[in-house]
């Protein structure tokens, strides 16, 4: 498991740096290459570390470790077919680790980072919506029993395509330099982030990568079912461009905007799921 | 239970009570958890501020008497926490739940600053409001099915539970902690105190994270 686990990790930096190379060539840029987000986890891993005077010591260092701890739990699960309901718990909690990250500096710019990263848990309540609607179907919220289905009943990216778009615009959520990523603003230099240097970043860049390879591997999973190795990761580096594709044309919404946004799908997905309710109680 | 937050570990029963270990409660309980010995070992950050329309900064510091009254409302924050992510019982999981929205009251309250208190001020109404609410549905539980015991609940013999029931737990979920009523107080999480206002956040996620799981019992 902790060769998979590191495989998984790299590949989950090659996917970012995909990301940002596709926005560059999109927007004329020559970009960076696109291994940098390997190299970026490998080069702090050796830089100069150390903790703000005005930071909460055991905080700054103790969240590091549970950000990695929390995707490796996820990746975990996924792997061995657990309960989806741990996945997306895990992704929640992920906003927590956020606001832990920005507060514990001190620091102005963290700060408000963090409470972006917690006033924007609008963007979370889309993907509970179809949790539900896919539990509605399936009867389990067991990812291995939600596997088995779609093998009798065919992909849920058919059946439940609005779920699928909701959970695509979660990812979307979770992208660097996307239209809802406000935790990470410029205004707020790297937003909750921007005081973790050196091994914590490295820290940090590690959860990253664990964390796309989690998101889209169990994207697909969810809604197009089991797939031979190769096809997963065709698949997972599709939806990749198609995110990028959505970041590099769109611009970043002000928070008001990004929260509203989120909550009218939100809304969306409610009514959705009532119909699916409704149809599947008569 | 099995096909929702995955086979139950092990089950602990202390009379008709009872405490269960799936792994998804066993992942929020370990958060839980976590956070606590963080808030034990932690001492609070000293928030800068930058004056406006200048180079001069300043840094916040927390008296002695708040801290120490910040960390206890925290430690019985993460208790509280930590007692309903695992119970087995719908009662248990409303009292768990009251405590947690009347710890986190408590964890800001203390702060003094007039905008945080007026913020908790706020928060303790919309958190006592929501007590009927949660303890209702725990009566319409109890009244519906015979029964509080989530084990019971899930093995599917007992009458289904009304709709209703379901909706006041949520609502008393969500008046104690969730947004739009707690989350939208941006006032409360941006007081100084890392530590203890990450465990007002992360108490009002596990409790509605465990929410999810119960209303699908039944």
């Amino acid at each position: 498991m902790i060769a998979e686990l590191v495989l998984a990790t790299l590949f989950g930096l090659l996917l970012l740096g995909i990301h940002r190379k596709v926005i560059a060539r999109i927007q004329r840029r020559p970009g960076p290459p696109v291994w940098q987000e390997i190299l970026h986890a490998a080069k702090f891993s050796f830089k100069t570390t150390w903790v703000p005077a005005t930071a909460s010591r055991a905080l700054f260092i103790g969240i590091v470790l549970v950000a990695i701890g929390i995707w490796t739990a996820a990746f975990f699960v996924m792997m061995t077919g657990g309960s989806l309901l741990v996945i997306f718990g895990i992704y929640m909690l992920h906003k927590i680790v956020e606001h832990a990250f920005g507060l514990s500096s001190g620091s102005p710019y963290g700060k408000f980072g963090g409470v972006r990263s917690v006033i924007s848990a609008a963007s979370e309540i889309p993907l509970f919506v179809s949790v539900a609607a896919i539990a509605l179907f399936t009867r389990s919220l067991t990812l291995s029993d939600i596997i088995a289905w779609q093998q009798v009943h065919g992909p849920l990216l058919i059946i439940a395509f609005p779920a699928a778009i909701a959970m695509y615009l979660v990812l979307l959520s979770k992208m660097p330099f996307g239209p809802f990523s406000i935790v990470e603003a410029k205004e707020l230099v790297s937003g909750y982030k921007t005081e973790h240097f050196g091994v914590w970043r490295a820290g940090l860049e590690v959860c990253n990568g664990l964390k796309t390879t989690v998101l889209l591997a169990t994207f697909l999973l969810l809604f197009v079912g089991q797939l031979p190795i190769w096809w997963m990761v065709i698949g997972m580096v599709i939806i990749t461009v198609s995110l990028s594709f959505t970041c590099a044309i769109t611009p970043m919404l002000s928070p008001f905007d990004s929260v509203t946004i989120q909550s009218l799908f939100t809304g969306l997905m409610l009514v959705y799921a009532g119909i699916v309710f409704l149809g599947v109680a008569a | 239970m099995s096909s929702i937050g995955g086979v139950p570990f092990y089950i602990l029963e202390f009379g008709d009570e009872l405490v269960y270990f799936t792994p998804y409660t066993i992942t929020l309980f370990l958060l839980a958890l976590v956070f606590t010995v963080l808030v034990i070992l932690s001492r609070p950050e000293r928030q800068v501020d930058i004056a406006f329309g200048g180079d001069a900064y300043t840094t916040k510091q927390i008296l002695k008497d708040e801290m120490r009254f910040r960390r206890f409302m925290s430690i019985a924050c993460g208790l509280a926490s930590m007692g309903a992510m695992v119970t087995g019982d719908i009662f248990n999981f409303t009292l768990f739940t009251a405590m947690v929205g009347i710890t986190n009251v408590g964890i800001v309250a203390a702060v003094k600053s007039p905008h945080v208190q007026n913020a908790a001020y706020q928060y303790g109404l919309v958190a006592l409001s929501a007590t009927v609410p949660l303890f209702g549905a725990a009566a319409v539980y109890a009244a519906s099915t015979g029964s509080l015991s989530m084990i019971e609940l899930a093995r599917g013999t007992l009458p289904a539970v009304p709709i209703i029931a379901k909706a006041l737990l949520v609502i008393g979920v969500v008046g104690e902690g969730m947004a739009p009523f707690y989350a939208a107080k941006a006032e409360m999480f941006r007081a100084p105190g890392a530590p203890y206002v990450i465990m007002c956040s992360l108490s009002s996620l596990l409790i509605f994270l465990r929410v999810v799981e119960v209303v699908m019992l039944g």
